[in-house]
């Protein structure tokens, strides 16, 4: 029987492995390799420089300085703001109050729509001259307060956070889906010892959804460590370098530079940033479960 | 959409049973979050049917008479039907290639025994903590080398790739909650390892399919970085990617601009209207298993 099926399970097993191969081995392979390199291919060159990429990233390049700062920036503010917006969310709407279910659906649709048309869609709303911020500001009588908000470098990073920032709805989908399969007599309970709603909702319903919490912490953290549709869509990472973030300095070091051993090396950190922020978030709130 | 939420409402979770002073300021959160994810949208909407003189002067008033002209104007200027089938073609077949032969893997880790299978499948999981943005310059090699450049079986394989880790988990999972004894009882009956796969264990495992090609067919919809990477011409654009072009292409024609904009957000908001429970179950089964 075993020897039989030794044959299936080949077959069943190589299209992923073979997937696997092409898409994820070899290029990590590359990225790994190639870090090591001065490798360009106009004109062709691949000469051994050692760790020489990672010393000029580290010591000399103001560049990737700010975007390692901006992509650190974002992914703090992604993994407490951002999810502290979806989580308040999810607690407003457990206990199912009216109009509960029609939240959660229009709350989701910013998030299900793609990032592309996000981003145009707040082009044009921080657009200076037609833009819906500015006129609402000369509606109010504010015209003093008007700026090119995406271009001007005092405001550019700000404007960028407020994109995605506000827009949990995954978030707030998954936490509410644990809340409520939470087992009522854990709050009727609590409600006899006389808690409040707000001892109920943050004592007692908090503490039960942080695995689901801590898995939208990771979620954010990795999404944000990889962010690139919505910033290069609205500034490119300008002005300047004031919105530029690690995966943004990697584009532009490969496809515009032809930079590809310096590139590689960036994405060298980002994989390392990765392993670093799945280990950490785990550590601190999967393993206090007991 | 189609339950009785009133009905159920009455018989299932804690309810709150506080006055509706005490409610209010759940009430106001939830509006203010309906009104931040909606807005945007609507404006873009409004602004659509709107001329050009009345979009710069009047940003936040109605419009003051219904125009489709925008919308004749933007599907003169871009073939935004051609890039909609681009991005139909291959969101459907990367969905179905990946949940069709991932799903064969998955099976085999989860019923089968073969040498090295716990350090196989660990390698394949390796995938899912991967940032892939990290791999662009490298995927971008990798597709060249295939000579899939530029093409759409290229971005296909990849979309294949990039959803492969959390369909491997998915279906796994799926397979191991499916009960031995239906398998054996094919067995015993002499059905083959083929058959007994086709048959009777995919037939079971439909939910966990759907899950993971609702979730495939998300990602490989909204994708946009690796559109940008491995794409030049514009026969091969896809919905996402056609948007970085409309600032250009509608220079100082905003109304055909919010057409447009409309147009490439209308069918997603539609699609999820109707599949909005299927779309968020997915997404928890996503984030638990994934």
């Amino acid at each position: 029987m075993a020897r039989r099926q030794a044959g299936w399970i080949a077959l069943f097993l190589l299209p992923t492995v073979a997937l696997f191969l092409a898409i994820y081995a070899v290029p990590l392979g590359i990225t790994l390799f190639t870090s090591l390199f001065d490798y360009r291919l106009f004109p062709r060159r691949m000469d051994f420089v050692g760790f020489g990429n990672y010393v000029s990233l580290f010591t000399q390049d103001t560049q990737f300085h700010r975007a390692l700062l901006n992509n650190l920036a974002w992914i703090l503010l992604h993994t407490t703001v951002h999810i502290a917006i979806g989580a308040i969310l999810a607690l407003a709407l457990y206990k199912k109050p009216r109009g509960w279910k029609a939240v959660r659906v229009i709350y989701m649709v910013p998030s299900i729509i793609s990032n592309a048309a996000v981003a145009m869609i707040f082009a044009n709303i921080y657009n200076p001259a037609y833009g819906v911020l500015n006129s609402f500001l000369r509606g109010m009588g504010l015209a003093e307060l008007q700026r090119n908000w995406l271009y001007d470098p005092a405001t550019s990073f700000l404007s960028v956070t407020m994109i995605w920032t506000l827009f949990s709805g995954y978030n707030t989908t998954l936490i509410l889906s644990q809340a409520l399969s939470l087992d009522d007599s854990v709050i009727e309970a609590a409600k006899v010892d006389g808690a409040s709603r707000l001892q109920q909702d943050f004592l007692i319903v908090l503490p039960l959804v942080k695995p689901m919490i801590a898995t939208t912490m990771i979620m954010a953290a990795t999404y944000m460590l990889q962010m690139f549709d919505l910033i290069y869509l609205t500034t490119r990472g300008g002005p300047g370098v004031t919105t530029t973030n690690l995966p943004l300095l990697l584009y532009k070091t490969a496809m515009t530079e032809n930079n590809y051993g310096y590139a590689n090396t960036i994405g060298v950190v980002i994989i390392l940033l990765g392993v670093v922020f799945m280990t950490l978030i785990n550590r601190v709130l999967r393993t206090r479960e007991g | 959409m189609t339950d009785n939420t009133s009905g159920r409402r009455q018989d299932s979770g804690p309810k709150d049973r506080r006055p509706f002073y005490a409610k209010l300021p759940a009430y106001l959160y939830m509006l203010v979050c309906a009104l931040v994810a909606l807005f945007p949208i609507l404006w873009v909407i409004m602004s659509s049917f709107k001329t050009n003189a009345q979009i710069l002067t009047s940003a936040i008033t109605l419009p003051t008479q219904i125009s489709f002209e925008g919308y004749s104007m933007a599907l003169q200027v871009s073939p935004i039907l051609r890039y909609f089938f681009n991005s139909v073609a291959i969101a459907l077949i990367s969905t179905f290639l990946n949940v069709f032969l991932v799903s064969m893997a998955a099976y085999a880790f989860a019923r089968t025994r073969f040498r090295l299978k716990g350090l196989l499948f660990s390698i394949l999981a390796m995938a899912m903590v991967i940032p892939v943005t990290a791999l662009m310059q490298p995927v971008y090699q990798v597709i060249t080398a295939l000579g899939l450049s530029d093409s759409l079986p290229g971005l296909i394989l990849v979309y294949m790739a990039l959803n492969m880790p959390l369909t491997l988990l998915i279906m796994r999972a799926t397979f191991e909650g499916v009960p031995r004894s239906l398998e054996e009882a094919a067995y015993i009956d002499g059905a083959g390892f083929m058959h007994t796969y086709l048959k009777v264990m995919l037939p079971v495992a439909k939910g966990g399919l759907a899950s993971a090609a609702v979730l495939a067919f998300l990602n490989a919809w909204n994708e946009f970085t690796f559109a940008l990477v491995l794409t030049k011409s514009a026969d091969v654009r896809t919905l996402p990617l056609s948007l970085s072009y409309f600032t250009s292409q509608f220079s100082f024609n905003y109304t055909a601009l919010f057409a447009a904009i409309t147009m490439a957000v209308l069918p997603s908001i539609l699609v999820f209207a109707v599949f909005q429970e299927q779309v968020s179950q997915s997404l928890v089964v996503g984030a638990v298993k994934g």
